[in-house]
């Protein structure tokens, strides 16, 4: 998936800035007069807030004990060190570095409104569950891939229903194609299911339906029998005739349960799959959203003896 | 202390070792079969061989009324069959009585 590129991605750029910061921690510092790099920065980007002073007013009074800081860094709920730390690194670079600038500037942004919404995150701690804390988790990752417009603008706090409602217009956004809220419709020909005498059923299109389901038609064929507790193959017309007598209706039944259970991804519903064979186990491989995952193999389980008893011993003997 | 961590533990393993892991697999399965005819029959294949099967179809024959037995599979153990569909009927008995959860049936079937 995207999103955890993403936050593999996070963790690693601010290890980098921090590391680049320890080398300047001695001789940097203060004496740079960084409030006025600050302000610098804040010129160029217009998205800064007005709190971004401030900020780094306290980072610079926090710069002797980075060193105990940076092994907290992994942990998720030390956000104010985080929030302390990522400033400060970026100012005390960016002299450093002026080839660079553009590139620093770049990178100075996204870790600004990643501290940021660290922000917001922590103030609200308090009030959210743990639920609600995850949905924020991915917002912020989504902001970050976002640039920012509408956060810069003001002091307030957004509220919870806000950022919900901007993840989900970013993600619609992003992914027009991905099944997030909405449900993707999956349009299929009904089975043709016939009678044949008094004793089969004809399943006309079964080849048909297997070439739009992507899947072999000996897998389908196996959950079909398998569910219905009964034999069958298929026909030189490429038609299945099942024994026993089966509605159009049932046979509808039970093909929703195979692309329930083979078809649709079980993350994202997405028909766009691919199920491949490993090590006896089947597994669904999603091309939308890369989730796999096992599927349960078909059994057909415990079947109870139905023909004429006579017939089967005579076989056998 | 040992470093049981270091261990090596295939989580396939049962997997692999072979087919009867559907016995093992907690799951009570439902089917149903066609007979000749309109006529069908339900089967129920996973109940915990701690329960007495035979008291349960007794309990299930008088409940449903429907005639039923047990039978004693060499790969799946013993296993209840039901005639006529049975399945709703099953299922919702099994829930009542605490023989299995919801969660745990898992129904075939058209
Ligand atoms: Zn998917």
């Amino acid at each position: 998936m995207a999103e955890n590129d993403d936050s593999v991605f996070d963790p690693s750029l601010l290890k980098k800035k921090k590391k680049k910061k320890t080398t300047f921690d001695v001789d940097a510092a203060m004496a740079e007069g960084s409030p006025t790099e600050a302000g610098d920065n804040t010129d160029k980007e217009n998205t800064e807030p007005a709190s971004y002073a401030d900020n780094v007013d306290l980072d610079m009074d926090d710069l002797e004990s980075f060193g105990k800081k940076k092994k907290k860094k992994k942990k998720p709920f030390n956000l104010e060190e985080l929030d302390s730390a990522l400033p400060s690194d970026t100012t005390v670079v960016e002299p450093s570095e002026p080839a660079q600038e553009d590139a620093v500037e770049d990178s100075f942004d996204y870790d600004m409104d990643f501290s940021k919404t660290k922000k917001k995150k922590k103030k609200k701690k308090d009030i959210d569950d743990l639920v609600a804390e995850d949905e924020k988790e991915k917002a912020e990752e989504k902001e970050n891939e976002n640039e920012n417009q509408t956060w810069g603008g003001s002091d307030r706090d957004y509220t919870y229903d806000e950022l919900l409602k901007r993840v989900f217009e970013i993600m619609h956004d992003k992914n027009p194609e991905m099944a997030a809220g909405k449900k993707q419709k999956f349009v299929m020909r009904p089975p043709q299911v016939v009678r044949i005498g008094t004793k089969k059923t004809s399943f006309a299109n079964f080849t048909e339906i297997c070439k739009t389901l992507h899947r072999q038609p000996k897998h389908l064929l196996d959950f079909l029998l398998a569910e219905l507790g009964t034999s069958g193959s298929v026909d030189g017309n490429s038609q299945l005739i099942i024994k026993g007598r089966f509605q159009q209706k049932q046979i509808e039944n039970v093909l929703r349960r195979y692309i329930k259970e083979y078809v649709t991804c079980h993350t994202c519903r997405s028909p766009d799959t691919i199920l491949q064979k490993d090590t006896r186990l089947f597994f669904l491989q999603c091309e939308t959203c890369g989730s796999r995952c096992s599927v349960a193999s078909i059994k057909s389980g415990f079947q109870a003896v139905t023909g004429k008893r006579a017939a089967i011993r005579a076989k056998t003997t | 202390m040992s470093i049981q961590n270091l261990n090596t533990f295939d989580p396939f393993a049962d997997a692999i070792k072979g087919a009867d892991d559907d016995v093992q697999d907690g799951l009570v399965h439902i089917r149903i079969q066609q007979r000749n005819g309109r006529k069908t029959l339900t089967t129920v294949q996973g109940l915990s061989s701690e329960y007495d099967l035979k008291k349960i179809v007794r309990a299930c024959k008088k409940e449903f009324a429907c005639n039923g037995t047990v039978i004693e599979h060499p790969e799946y153990g013993e296993v209840l069959q039901l005639q006529g569909d049975q399945r709703e009927n099953i299922c919702q008995w099994l829930t009542k009585s605490g023989l299995a959860k919801p969660d745990q049936l898992k129904v075939h079937g058209f």
